[in-house]
């Protein structure tokens, strides 16, 4: 993603509140937002549930340059109920980790453009308090 | 004749403590520190937030916390007051970021409060007016800090991070009601830090006396006057906590006893997070308080000021409370790590 | 439409040489005595971050003196190459009887974090966004395939280890030599469950086609390529581990020819499960026995069916944008008799499969020989 103003600006909302989409005719849901649903359907912006389960994961340590100091970064695969996203883990060590976990959205920095650029926020996936 | 304060109460709380605990010995043992050094200052571990953490991300938990204790919706809170020394933006309000990802925008107040550890206090006050003259119906008051200490000073054992938040509105239906508010400031240089420092500076004892321990004894004192109670009628006080000996000793310099202080004093175990620091206290202290309590509150910004504030807890406390978790459960729900982990969380390391 | 002339670089660390001068040495012995092309099709991915070029495929033209000629460039990732060469096919069916299609890539412009970064362009934002390093969604995956199939990891470690032993023979092999199962898992851990060994080497390289309307001096023949695109995210897919395009895209060909009787495939291997799920999608393996399938032998060089005989994208290596068209190439040579490196003897039918990312598009292509 590319970190100017108008392109992290314009997504805000999607990322802060997990905002992604759901088809009109089939319902079906999706994160990120999608345009048209392949079954032809309208989408529409939807709020998504912020809880969820960990279906599987992945303790990432060749990670970019700029994680390198939060390395390993745990990614897992997250079933919402209503839809499933790919988020990232925190709060949570890789041997405490384990798939079938109960997970919640919290508010976290997801990046930022270099020291003096626009910080970027948006959310990730605790362990449920 | 009853006060403005009265038909403005707290509808929620949330508080919001980072994982990560860095013990005082590892500090001590970094910087060779003797062990009576962390003693003497009451404290035993401290708070970290995470390297993707900051006082606007603590800031939102905390804000979600009070949002569902409340139960009010996003668009109904007319203002968001941030109070934080420690700004991920020198330029760039986080409130605007709050309001935004708890839905509060666009119609709302918004901005970032400069007070010290008692920015966020003011904008509690200044919501009690703005509520209390029917302005508005209810505003969203966050104090959040990632707590700067120069590397090897001993504020570094103190310093830490962590947020509270309250919604505050009506009387009507709130969870605890105010009784009274006083504010005390004067120019006093005992903590600052300037314009591009990474790290604030501050003036050692002379943060003590003439700071501390004055302004807070002249708000609490004003108060009491201006309400005619006695330190006997609250069943908790809470002070600002810089460490874990100064609050005990300023509410005894009040004449308030242990048992009053001890609910609201959080510090030994988190550290102290500025603008969260007296805000936690009284997050805790209502997550146990009972209705017809009455809590003493008093923040401290260093510049310097203070604010004391009478408040009653109501019945609608009870339904509040299970519906975020505890500032307890935040204490508990801990990882200790390693002064290293420490650095590198804290965006100390120089690479 | 047929492969008359391949021409492959060592996938390696070319520190010396960029992306044109990668390209250009392929393309020129592709064409060594060839009269002219209609068009050149470049396809390239990475470079694009690598070292940016817009309009590649012009510049790569001119620098080769092909003048007038037509030029154009293909992205699709990690598949970009195989979608060259479904480009060329139908420009082959119009107005064009000669297609140069020339796969460059490049990854060691950059310190591999920083490549990493590029790479997890190839996912969709959930990955880049978070800077989560581009081997998450593998590492989610492999553990998911392990923990439903109930599959050790060693058992997994199987594939790589095939592909070490194959590209040993392989001259244009990045990775030629041979590693045990057992020291796949004592390799660094990249994104746990995968290690350094279940992933492609980050290498450069470059392969060039030539594809005609004509058979003369043909190696073999292409007989078609088919493609579908899929979900973007695995996440919304119905089963993360199947390839849902991929297996759309076999069965347009098998609608028409017996794909299913081929004779050795070059498939695409970017991690030890991608290499497990295209098996698998493809119905070449029951769902959940690929791992158990390799580890008896059953894809080996003497086995059912050879498969990546030149080490795939794991030993051969994976220049992202360049690696279908080395896997054109290989398959033809296959065919022709005179692959270079471990001979399927007697192959007649093969197939080229190439995926981007875990299925945001998919392509195989069906070659047969002309002896």
């Amino acid at each position: 993603m590319v970190r100017t103003p108008p392109v992290v600006w314009r997504s805000r909302v999607h990322r802060y509140r997990l905002v992604g989409s759901k088809c009109k005719s089939c319902g079906e849901v999706y994160y990120p937002k999608i345009f048209s649903c392949p079954c032809g359907g309208e989408a529409e912006e939807v709020e998504l549930p912020k809880v969820g389960r960990l279906i599987s994961y992945s303790v990432v340590y060749a990670v970019d340059e700029e994680s390198r100091d939060r390395s390993p970064v745990i990614v897992g695969l997250i079933d919402l109920g209503v839809t499933r996203l790919v988020g990232e883990i925190v709060d949570v060590t890789p041997e405490e980790v384990k798939s079938g976990m109960h997970v919640e959205a919290v508010f976290r920095r997801i990046g930022e453009a270099g020291e003096r650029g626009v910080i970027v926020y948006g959310l990730k996936f605790r362990p449920v308090m | 004749m009853s006060r403005v304060e009265s038909s403005v109460g707290i509808h929620g709380w949330g508080a919001y403590v980072p994982r990560a605990r860095l013990p005082m010995s590892e500090i001590a043992r970094e910087w060779g520190w003797s062990e009576h050094q962390w003693k003497a200052l009451g404290m035993i571990e401290k708070a970290v937030a995470a390297f993707d953490e900051d006082s606007t991300t603590m800031g939102v938990e905390a804000a979600l916390n009070a949002i569902k204790r409340a139960g009010v919706r996003g668009e109904e809170i007319g203002a968001v007051f941030f109070g934080s020394e420690s700004k991920p933006y020198a330029v760039k309000p986080s409130a605007t970021i709050i309001a935004e990802a708890l839905g509060i925008t666009p119609i709302t107040m918004a901005s970032d409060l400069e007070f010290a550890c008692r920015a966020a206090s003011e904008g509690m006050r200044a919501s009690i007016g703005l509520i209390a003259s029917g302005m508005l119906k209810y505003t969203l008051v966050v104090g959040s800090d990632t707590a700067q200490a120069s590397p090897g000073d001993v504020l570094e054992f103190t310093a830490s991070s962590g947020a509270a938040a309250f919604v505050l509105g009506r009387a009507e239906g709130a969870a605890a009601v105010f009784e009274g508010s006083f504010t005390y400031v004067t120019d006093t240089p005992d903590f600052w830090r300037r314009e591009g420092a990474p790290y604030p500076s501050h003036g050692e004892g002379f943060t003590g006396e003439p700071a501390y321990f004055k302004h807070i004894t002249e708000a609490v004192k004003g108060l009491l006057g201006e309400l005619g109670l006695r330190p006997s009628d609250f069943s908790y006080a809470v002070f600002h906590q810089p460490n874990g000996k100064f609050p005990v000793r300023v509410g005894e310099m009040l004449g308030f006893r242990q048992e009053q202080m001890k609910v609201g004093l959080v510090t030994p175990q988190i550290g102290n997070t500025y603008n969260g620091s007296a805000l936690i206290g009284l997050s805790r202290v209502l997550d146990h308080a009972k209705a017809g309590e009455r809590i003493l509150v008093a923040p401290f910004g260093s510049g310097a000021g203070s604010d004391a504030y009478s408040i009653v807890v109501t019945e609608a406390i009870e339904e509040r409370r299970g519906r975020a978790p505890s500032v307890d459960h935040y204490i508990k729900n801990k990882r200790n790590i390693s002064y290293s982990e420490y650095v590198k969380m804290r965006r100390i390391l120089v690479k | 439409m047929f492969v008359t002339r391949v021409a492959m670089e060592k996938v390696d660390r070319h520190y010396e040489k960029g992306v044109r001068e990668l390209a250009a040495g392929v393309a020129r012995k592709a064409l060594e005595g060839v009269d002219g092309v209609d068009y050149v099709i470049v396809a390239s991915s990475l470079s694009y971050l690598q070292e940016p070029q817009l309009d590649l495929g012009a510049h790569l033209a001119s620098a080769l003196g092909l003048k007038g000629t037509r030029a154009l460039n293909v992205e699709a990732g990690e598949a970009s190459g195989l979608a060259a060469a479904e480009m060329a096919s139908a420009l082959l069916k119009g107005k064009a009887s000669r297609v140069l299609v020339v796969g460059v890539d490049k990854l060691t412009n950059f310190p591999s974090a920083e490549t990493y970064a590029h790479l997890s362009l190839l996912y969709d934002e959930s990955i880049s966004t978070y800077s989560s390093g581009f081997g998450s969604v593998a590492g989610i995956l492999m553990r998911l395939y392990m923990e439903r199939y109930g599959v050790d990891r060693l058992t997994m470690a199987h594939w790589p280890a095939l592909m070490h032993s194959n590209a040993k023979h392989n001259p244009y092999a990045m990775l030629r030599f041979a590693i045990a199962p057992e020291k796949v898992l004592e390799a660094m851990p990249m994104a746990d469950p995968i290690t350094l060994m279940d992933s492609f080497p980050l290498g450069d390289g470059a392969a060039a086609v030539l594809l005609e309307s004509k058979p003369r001096d043909a190696l073999a023949e292409l007989v078609a390529v088919e493609s579908a695109v899929g979900p973007a995210s695995v996440a919304w897919s119905e089963d993360p581990l199947f390839i849902e395009p991929l297996a759309l895209a076999f069965n347009r060909l098998s609608e028409r020819y017996q794909v299913g009787e081929v004779d050795l495939v070059e498939l695409h291997d970017s991690f030890t499960i991608t290499a497990l799920m295209v098996l698998e999608s493809m119905g070449l393996e029951e769902r959940g026995k690929a791992a158990e399938a390799v580890a008896s032998g059953r894809f080996s060089p003497n086995g059912e069916l050879p498969v990546n005989p030149s080490g795939g994208l794991k030993a051969r290596g994976h220049p992202i944008g360049a690696t279908g068209v080395y896997q054109l190439a290989e398959v033809a040579l296959q065919l022709a008799g005179s692959f270079p490196g471990l001979k399927v003897e007697g192959a007649k039918r093969g197939l080229a499969v190439s995926v981007n990312g875990f299925g945001s598009s998919a392509y195989v292509a069906y070659l047969r020989g002309v002896l």
